[in-house]
This record gives C-alpha cells, structure tokens and sequence, in this order.
C-alpha cells in the first residue's frame, strides 16, 4: 500500500517515523519541510518525491536505528525554479550494514538540488552512501551539490562514500564532495588534555558531529534522537 | 608542592629525534621562561610532557608529583594536575564549549559537579579572562579568532585550576589589551601558587609576569639557564651570542624560518 503525500499549492511541515513505500507530489508552488526520525531497525524502503513547478522538498532524516538499514530515494524534479534539500546523519554500530541510496534527477532548468551525508561508523559496522545526482540535458541554469562524510571510529568498521555526478548540460553549475577518514587525533588529544576519557573524548566528538541534525526536529524528538546516540554508544 | 622531573628525556617525531637529552626540574612555585630558536624543540617539551602521541619518548623519565608519568594516558597527566595551553588550539566542530567544560571539571572532579558550582566557576572564569559569557554557547574554538582561542585556552587553565601550567605561546594573536588580561590573570594564579612553564618568544609577556628562571633550549638539550637578564639579553641580542659565550652551535638544518617548528620540519622531512 502506498502512503502519498500530495500538495498542490500547499506549504506544509511533518515530522513522520515511518517511510516505507511514501511517494510524494508536489505541485504548483508547493512547500514541504520533511523530517523523518528512523529508530526501527531492519529497514528496507524506498520513497519518491517528483517535485513541479516552484517548489520546495527539504527532506531531513535522522537515522539512528539499530540493525540493517537500505535506503532508498529519488527525487525527480519536473518543475523550474525548485529546489530540493537532502540532509542525513547517521550512526552504524555492531555489525549493521547501512546503504544510503539517494539520487536527484533534473529533467529541466532551473532548479536546484542539495544534498549533505554525515555518518559515523563504530565497531564492525559499514556504512555506504551513494546515488546519483543527475542534470538532464537541456536542463540550464541547474545547481547541485553533494557532501559526504564518514568518520570511521574502530579498526574494523567502514565506510564508503561515492557519491556520483552527472552531468549532460553544459549551463550548470555543480559541486561535490566526499571523505571518509578517521577521528581527528589533534581533536582527540585536545580533549584529553583537559580531562576526558578517550571513550568521553569520542563521545563528545560523535554527538557533535552527528547532532546538529536534531535542531530541526520537535523537542520530544530531539529527546529521542539524543537518547539513540546515546545508547548507540 | 608538585615538582616536575625531567630526566635524560629523548623524544622523536617520527623517527627522527628532536630532544636529546633534556634534564629538568620545575616545581609548582616557580615560573619558567622556556626560551630557544624556532625549531629547537620548546613546544616538543611541552607536548612530550602532556602526553601527545604522536612525540615518542625513546629514553629518559618525566616524573610528576613523585609519580612516573612517562607512558601515562593524556587524561591522566591532566587529572593529576598537568595542564598545556595549546600553541593551535584545535577548532572541534560541534562540541559546546559549556558542555566541554562541564565534561572536564567532572573527570577532574571524579563526580557529577553541582550546576550551582559549574556555572559559578564558568562564572568567575570568563569574567577574569574578560570574555562574554555568551560564548560558552559557542562550539569550541569553531570560528575564533586566534586571540579568542587563546584566552579561550586560559579560561580552561583557570576552571581546571592544574598545579603546574604549560602555555605554549600564549601571547600569539593577543592584541594589547588581551596580554595585558592574560598576564594579569597569570599573575593572580603565580600568587596563588600555581607553576608555569612558559613558551614565548617576546620578551612583552614576560616583563608583565613573575619569571624565577629562564632556560634555553637549544638543538634539543638545554644550552644554558640563567635568571629574568637572560631574557633580556635574547631580547637585545637574538641567539648568536650563545656559539661565542658558550660555544653552543645552532645546527645548520635547524636555522628553520620563524614560525615553524621542529616537528613540522621532520614532518615534512618524512
């Protein structure tokens, strides 16, 4: 069964738990500010948003499940002057297996998408993101940008970032990035410095690093989003 | 009173070795001026004895309070009454500056301190370092400038309140009206009882402070010790004298350009 959300000429803002199998429209100068907080584990789903004409999806997701996680997004952005913001923080722990699958097609002009992965991966976790962002051809004036980040806590947990560009306009404007590495060791011993535990030190380094997301959310979610890292760690 | 010991200390940065042989004894009465061209190892010292990883110790002992400390944890080192003033204090992305604090004063203090108590500390603390009190909101150090992060540094000196301070220069980045803040708040603390290992290469700071000794390191071994004149005479007359009064050379691949530093140079060696 599908769970639509379909806008027309609407602005709306909606914090949801579950995902699986969502499809959105919007249309006609339509705004939606999606924050979507995931603590089930075991998740396998996909969404798709088409995004017309002067419109805004900011999808906000907070990932911080325990288990395998796969998922996957795409946005297909139809209408001019859009824009369409993906920002996700994540943590990996035990032996999860977390794949990140999102991707943004541009089939016309003007229009804008932007897409930002953080994650952590700790002990014997791995944690994937890729996708796709995609500009069409005869798409001008588009503007993407992609960030991905992973810091990689233990010797045995890992990361891979590839994040793709595509680009068959020549009018357009795109940047990426991607990094995988390891704790900052000038940050660690910084903290040490003053007192802190190695495990208080990454402690502190995770939830800064992966909690700035938790702003966008209500207070009681931020509670929880708080409460998850914590455990997690 | 804590003394500080430092025997026959060898430390290399990998692998190549930057002090050879430093003999050192500071207690928590006394000031020290650590003085010595760029490049000599000053800040090695510093961070060998705080425990950075990345300086390896391949001979002597550090001594602290009558206990060996040469292969303690960092934090440790910290809790035991050890504090570094960072050179470059690290910009941590994130990590509240209050937050930090509060995490700090609970592992020295070995127990959730009372917020009553935090914040009269964090209080006092940010009055007699003279910054706002608004930026212990602000993430640490992210997007301070570089005499923000140094006062930032004194404010943890001052919460923490170590026995014996290392300030690796310190008065870097500080306008005017900043080093004199900061030596006031030094010299408060030297009154107090509190030591100081000091790293500077301006003779300002020192004038405005209690300085018992000053010591010259000079291609990792200490070239010659002598009282605040010494300091002076640097100030008037660089280090060349050093070859003619004490035949002590400066090595050739030493004579690094100001504003690097021994490690960096084997760094870039490597």
């Amino acid at each position: 069964m599908k769970n639509e959300i379909i806008l027309n000429n609407e602005i709306k803002e909606l914090e949801i738990d579950d995902i699986s199998d969502l499809e959105i429209k919007l249309d006609n100068f339509s705004s939606l500010d999606l924050k979507i907080l995931n603590l089930l584990p075991e998740k396998n789903v996909s969404f798709h948003a088409s995004v017309g004409e002067g419109c805004k999806l900011n999808i906000i997701f907070a990932d911080f499940s325990k288990g395998n996680v796969s998922i996957n997004s795409l946005v297909d952005i139809n209408g001019e002057n859009s824009f369409c913001s993906w920002s996700l923080a994540t943590l990996s722990s035990n032996n999860d297996k977390k794949v990140y699958d999102v991707s943004f097609i541009h089939h016309i002009g003007h229009s804008e998408s932007i897409m930002d992965n953080y994650g952590v991966a700790r002990d014997e976790s791995n944690l994937v993101f890729k996708g796709i962002n995609y500009i069409k051809k005869g798409s001008k004036g588009s503007k993407t940008n992609q960030i991905a980040k992973i810091i990689v806590f233990d010797k045995s947990s890992s990361g891979v970032a590839s994040p793709i560009l595509k680009i068959d306009e020549n009018d357009v404007n795109a940047a990426h990035s991607a990094v995988v590495g390891q704790l900052n060791e000038n940050h660690m011993f910084y903290l040490m410095s003053r007192g802190l535990s190695k495990e208080k030190a990454k402690e502190l380094i995770t939830l800064g690093y992966l909690q700035p997301i938790s702003k966008h959310f209500s207070p009681d979610a931020q509670e929880r989003i708080e409460k998850a890292i914590m455990e997690a760690m | 009173m804590a003394i500080l010991e430092i025997k026959n200390l060898h430390v290399s940065v990998k692998d190549k070795e930057i002090l050879k042989g430093v003999d050192l004894v500071a207690d928590s009465s006394e000031t020290i001026a650590l003085l010595g061209p760029n490049g000599n190892g000053k800040s090695t010292l510093l961070q060998t004895i705080m425990g950075n990883p990345n300086y390896v110790v391949t001979q002597g002992q550090i001594i602290f309070d009558g206990k060996d400390i040469t292969s303690l944890e960092v934090d440790e080192r910290s809790k035991l009454g050890l504090f570094l003033g960072m050179q470059y204090p690290s910009e941590v992305p994130g990590v509240n500056n209050s937050d930090f604090l509060k995490a700090s004063l609970n592992a020295h203090q070995n127990r959730r301190v009372p917020l009553a108590i935090f914040y009269s500390v964090m209080n006092k603390a940010y009055a007699r370092t003279e910054i706002p009190f608004e930026m212990a909101n602000r993430n640490l150090n992210e997007g301070f400038s570089g005499g923000e992060k140094k006062k930032n540094e004194i404010l943890q000196m001052l919460v923490l309140n170590p026995k014996i301070a290392m300030l690796d220069e310190i008065d870097s980045g500080l306008d005017v009206d900043a080093i004199q803040t900061v030596s006031k708040v030094i010299k408060e603390e030297q009154e107090k009882g509190k030591g100081f290992l000091i790293v500077s290469h301006y003779a300002r700071l020192y004038d405005l402070i209690n300085v018992d000794r000053a010591i010259v390191l000079v291609n990792g071994k200490i070239a010659t010790e002598g009282d605040r004149s010494l300091i002076e005479k640097i100030d008037k007359e660089g280090y060349e004298w050093l070859k003619k009064e004490l035949g002590v050379e400066i090595e050739k691949e030493r004579q690094v350009v100001l504003g690097t530093c021994a490690t960096k140079e084997a760094l870039k060696a490597k």
